[in-house]
């Protein structure tokens, strides 16, 4: 008798999944979401060529960090424990902060992803707290200019984390706002 | 080739698989933001690879595939739990587009509830189970298509929809929905 419950009960949790609706997609949607990816698609590439043409590469040899044009050489990699780089910024006046990264070996498929602390926002990005790239890194320096903006004086840390295949390596930038 | 006709060979190679990509994005998602999201973020992707993806036999199969791991990266990513709201759920606002009614208010009220309450019976199963119910049994992958979409042996699939569908019973037995 239970089994012939428990058959019935299956059968009516599959009549219910059958009958599970999913609305449709907005009618623009699909036309929007064409234009974005294009768009978007076209802008990753152009950055992709921009690291690529300043020498791209970092993997897990990362060595230094260039910011607000004072170059911080380092032959060692980057650790938590180091002092960590900082930039002072003006409250809504925007400023390019140049993070260099140098790396033994050129590298393919290499993902870069930039996080911003609250208030701090990537020119070209509002509203995006995480910015991602696909890179390619040649043996060498990588230049790699990000244009920030204040929206807030609170500040924080700016993290940008590179990976490639298995490894990855994370570097930290403060950002103070006055 | 120009921009404007990389655009154009794109829209001919993605387009003819908008539904089933935007119905794979709702089910692993469940809602409507983060299947947007998802959807966009695939046809970025995609994009950036047009050149692999005009070789590629399939495309359709392949960009399922590519959605499938851009939501489980993201999920790993962030490590976070799928957000169930009513506004976003599958009966809030947009959701009642995809219910078709009939001309007795009773009966769609009734399937209106029934609906609701396997909504909340899949909100408590993990990502892992309720997708592959939601393809098995709702979308009718078989499960040699759910193990190339997902990767997941088919042993590992059986089971997880075994445990999916026991799971939903027992949640919906206890409140009544089916007794």
């Amino acid at each position: 008798m239970q089994n012939t419950d428990t058959n019935r009960q299956d059968q009516e949790v599959l009549e219910l999944l059958k009958d599970y609706p999913m609305p449709a997609a907005d009618a623009a949607f699909y036309d929007q979401a064409l234009v974005r990816a294009t768009h978007e698609g076209s802008r990753r590439q152009r950055n992709k060529w921009m690291l690529t043409g300043f020498g791209a590469a970092v993997a897990a040899t990362i060595a230094a960090w260039m910011i607000g044009g004072m170059l911080l050489n380092d032959p060692q990699l980057p650790d938590a424990e180091m002092t960590i780089p900082g930039v002072t910024m003006a409250l809504a006046e925007p400023r390019t902060v140049n993070l260099v990264f140098a790396s033994a070996t050129a590298l393919d498929s290499a993902t870069l992803t930039v996080s911003l602390p609250d208030g701090i926002e990537l020119s070209g990005f509002p509203g995006q707290r995480e910015i991602t790239w696909e890179t390619s890194l040649n043996e060498g320096k990588n230049l790699l200019p990000l244009t920030l903006v204040a929206l807030t004086p609170v500040g924080g840390e700016l993290l940008a984390r590179l990976e490639h295949e298995d490894r990855d390596r994370t570097f930290r930038l403060r950002v103070d706002v006055t | 080739m120009s921009t404007a006709e990389q655009s154009l060979a794109f829209e001919r190679l993605v387009r003819p698989h908008f539904d089933r990509l935007y119905r794979l994005a709702w089910r692993l998602t469940g809602a409507k933001a983060e299947a947007e999201d998802l959807f966009q973020e695939l046809l970025v992707k995609a994009y950036s690879k047009l050149d692999d993806l005009v070789e590629i036999e399939e495309p359709g199969s392949w960009l399922c595939r590519v959605m499938y791991n851009l939501f489980i990266d993201e999920r790993r990513r962030f490590a976070r739990q799928r957000l169930h709201t009513v506004d976003e759920g599958h009966l809030g606002g947009d959701g009642l587009e995809g219910l078709p009614g009939t001309e007795n208010p009773v009966l769609d009220n009734e399937r209106l509830e029934r609906i609701n309450e396997l909504d909340n019976a899949l909100a408590q199963l993990s990502d892992d189970h309720r997708v592959v119910v939601l393809l098995h049994d709702t979308e009718g992958y078989k499960l040699s298509e759910i193990e190339e979409l997902t990767g997941i042996p088919v042993g590992t699939v059986k089971s997880r929809l075994h445990r999916a569908r026991a799971r939903l019973r027992e949640i919906l037995v206890a409140n009544g929905t089916i007794s």
